[in-house]
């Protein structure tokens, strides 16, 4: 895909993000696991949307207006057939029309296999510029900040350094019964977005901020479920 | 200390374009009085009292004398062209005083303030850049205080010490020099050099530490600063120098607060302190928060050889204080180092040294002043002995409650010294390679602090640095441990 076209219409078009679409479009074109999808143009579409992707599968609200879309009802999990696919569209429709008008259309994904949530970001120091951040979902990055930064480039030893970094560390590696997520899936993503090469790097004026929120980390691959990328406006 | 710097045509560049900033063959002084004494006339009565070789050129507008040199009228007109111009005079005089250089100065220093600091008065600094450029001067500065330099023979701080040493130093902070200078130097620090960069609108702190990571007189690099200027070319020199010299920084508004008092100090906009932890994680950047916490780690560092095979862990504490010495423990453990117990080997060894009553011979070992006054002290060689027996610590820290060996009765023999002598004696027995620490604990009264500073300068000749509390030295320690793992990372 052509990520320059993608900033360079959502810039036109007034916007400094890039849509979830887009931006899963550009992870995938630098090698970060995003879940397949089709986008529908409304619930009419259910049936092909669900003959294309395997089941259980997520449906989403696309809009610029709505950043935070499961707070508003724009979201719906564990979709079985296309029946029921058709039903969710039309909630999700209804809700979304209670807080705007501009609906772009819907996204629907399979859902990530089960796993960690984590948190990989990179934004722009004013002082060292690109850096890149990496911490576990929810509350331990809400709540407890629970992060590691490093200064891009990166190397795989940083990497895997920012992992030992969290607190949290021991939940990842299994503790209190859980999966042991993919440490190699996390570093991986962790050079993606800000190795030598990785995104920040590679997108720098253009791209401010990236925000993978969650990564789903099972113990033998990453998806991304929702990606965030801010584009620098002039 | 530090690792060899390999000559390239760069770094010798880099080194003869500020050979004259620190050892300058001319100095001019402009803003010396004939009538009062002013931080020029200061200059000039330092640069007598470090026996400056070089010529010294007072200018002023109208005396033909001052500190009983002859003045000239301005820098444009001395009799040699000058290396290093010292210039305290009123803001709006400075750029002016600049342009009369007409390409006869290399450095000019300019200590005056109310440049940059403020807002309204940024437009001054820039004409001071400007009246630099077209005389083709590099200024250090405004508002800071000046340069020290042993080898060089000048100094703008009374009593800065003669002698020279490995540490260089840069802080933007003109007062906060003087107080590494002074405070350090009582410590035992010796310097490469220190130079104070205040609002480096022209030069500034990435500057010199380029210099200092390709000088040879400089093993280890101290930094003060609020606002580093250009961030990346900081990472840059920092992955490049690659743990070849430690480097220390204390830096300035780390927290919101701090970066309120800093914007409204030198004009810094800072960053975000995780940003800075990550940089000492990728590039062995040794942080520190406060001037004791820098002092001690500059001081190790200056004393230690840094290990890349086995970054220092296990701590061998010994000396006369248990609750110190308990307290300590955690101190240790808290900075990421261990007090472990001993094998059955030192154990055993240990036991059959029959030490007074009292005396507790595991780890930490509490050694009460009886103990510590066997065979005058060589008892410390016969326990580091026994301690080897079981393996090779990472360091040894002994402690000495200094009243006790100054206001008892038995004042027979130099106890201390004779610790450490033979404690390095059973170290070069075992050819080991163990960090040697002493902490020297006072009450603060005159007559303690006396033999204090007398025991100190006999141990650090002896090659190890001394301390004033056992936290200090857990801090130099674990900067120490920063270093050298990030050495053993490096290699792998």
């Amino acid at each position: 895909m052509d990520v320059d076209a993608a900033i360079g219409a959502a810039l036109r078009a007034g916007r400094g993000v890039l849509d979830e679409e887009s931006g899963k479009r550009v992870l995938a074109a630098n090698g970060i696991g995003v879940p397949a999808s089709m986008s529908v143009a409304g619930p009419d579409g259910a049936a092909d949307a669900f003959a294309g992707l395997s089941p259980p599968l997520v449906a989403k609200v696309v809009s610029p207006d709505i950043v935070h879309k499961s707070d508003v009802g724009g979201v719906k999990v564990g979709i079985g057939s296309a029946a029921e696919l058709e039903s969710a569209l039309r909630e999700i429709e209804s809700a979304a029309r209670a807080h705007t008008d501009d609906i772009e259309g819907y996204l629907v994904e399979e859902m990530a296999p089960a796993g960690h949530e984590v948190v990989v970001g990179g934004s722009t120091d004013p002082t060292f510029g690109p850096v890149v951040m990496f911490g576990l979902g929810g509350i331990f990055v809400e709540v407890f900040a629970d992060v590691a930064f490093r200064v891009c480039p990166i190397a795989p030893v940083d990497a895997r350094e920012m992992i030992d970094e969290l607190k949290a560390v021991k939940l990842l590696r299994g503790a209190r019964g859980g999966i042991r997520a993919s440490e190699e899936a996390i570093v991986d993503t962790l050079l993606k977005v800000g190795g030598e090469g990785g995104m920040m790097l590679s997108l720098e004026g253009k791209v401010t901020e990236i925000d993978i929120n969650p990564l789903i980390v099972s113990g033998n691959g990453a998806v991304a479920v929702d990606a965030r990328f801010v584009l620098k406006r002039d | 200390m530090g690792g060899d710097v390999r000559p390239s045509a760069r770094e010798a560049g880099i080194r003869e374009r500020f050979r004259p900033l620190f050892e300058p063959r001319t100095c001019a002084v402009v803003g010396a009085s004939t009538s009062k004494v002013t931080l020029g006339n200061e200059m000039i009565r330092h640069l007598r009292g470090m026996e400056y070789g070089g010529a010294v050129y007072p200018i002023h507008p109208r005396a033909g004398e001052v500190e009983g040199l002859k003045a000239y009228p301005s820098l444009g007109e001395t009799p040699e062209p000058v290396d290093f111009a010292y210039i305290v005079v009123a803001a709006p005089q400075a750029p002016e005083t600049l342009a009369m250089a007409r390409g006869r100065v290399k450095y000019a220093l300019v200590v005056s303030s109310g440049f940059g600091e403020r807002e309204e008065r940024r437009g001054l600094q820039e004409e001071l850049l400007r009246a630099a450029r077209g005389a083709g001067v590099r200024v250090i500065g405004p508002n800071c205080l000046g340069v020290y330099c042993p080898n060089g023979r000048v100094t703008f701080i009374a009593g800065s010490p003669r002698d020279p040493g490995p540490v260089g130093v840069v802080s933007q902070s003109g007062g906060l020099g003087v107080d590494i200078v002074r405070r350090g130097g009582t410590r035992g620090i010796r310097f490469s050099r220190l130079v104070t960069v205040g609002n480096s609108a022209d030069l500034g702190a990435n500057d010199i530490l380029e210099f200092y990571a390709a000088d040879p007189a400089t093993g280890v690099i101290g930094l003060y600063t609020e606002a580093i200027g250009d961030g990346r070319r900081f990472v840059e020199i920092l992955r490049d120098l690659d743990g070849a010299k430690p480097v220390v920084l204390m830096k300035g508004g780390m927290t919101e607060q701090g970066k309120r008092a800093a914007a409204s100090h030198t004009g810094a906009l800072a960053s975000d302190g995780r940003v800075w932890r990550a940089l000492a994680e990728q590039t062995g950047l040794v942080l520190v928060d406060t001037l004791d916490e820098f002092l001690d780690a500059l001081l190790a560092f200056q004393f230690l050889k840094p290990r890349a095979d086995r970054p220092t862990r296990n701590v061998v504490m010994f000396g006369n204080g248990g609750g110190a010495s308990v307290l300590a423990t955690d101190c240790f453990a808290r900075a990421g180092l261990d007090v472990p117990r001993f094998g059955d080997e030192a154990v055993r060894l240990l036991e059959e040294m029959n030490f007074p009553p009292g005396t507790s011979i595991d780890n930490p070992i509490d050694a009460p002043g009886g103990t510590l006054r066997v065979d005058d002290g060589r008892v410390a060689g016969r326990i580091v002995d026994a301690v080897y027996a079981s393996g090779e610590p990472d360091a040894f820290v002994m402690h000495v409650n200094v009243p006790v060996f100054t206001l008892s009765y038995d004042q027979e023999a130099d106890y201390t010294a004779h610790m450490v002598e033979s404690s390095l004696e059973a170290q070069a027995r075992a050819a080991a390679r163990t960090h040697f620490l002493l902490v020297l604990r006072s009450d603060g009264s005159l007559q303690v602090e006396e033999r204090k500073i007398a025991d100190r300068r006999k141990v650090q000749a002896m090659g190890v640095p001394v301390f004033d509390e056992l936290p200090d030295a857990a801090g130099a320690l674990a900067a120490v441990r920063h270093h050298e793992r990030f050495l053993r990372k490096r290699r792998r």
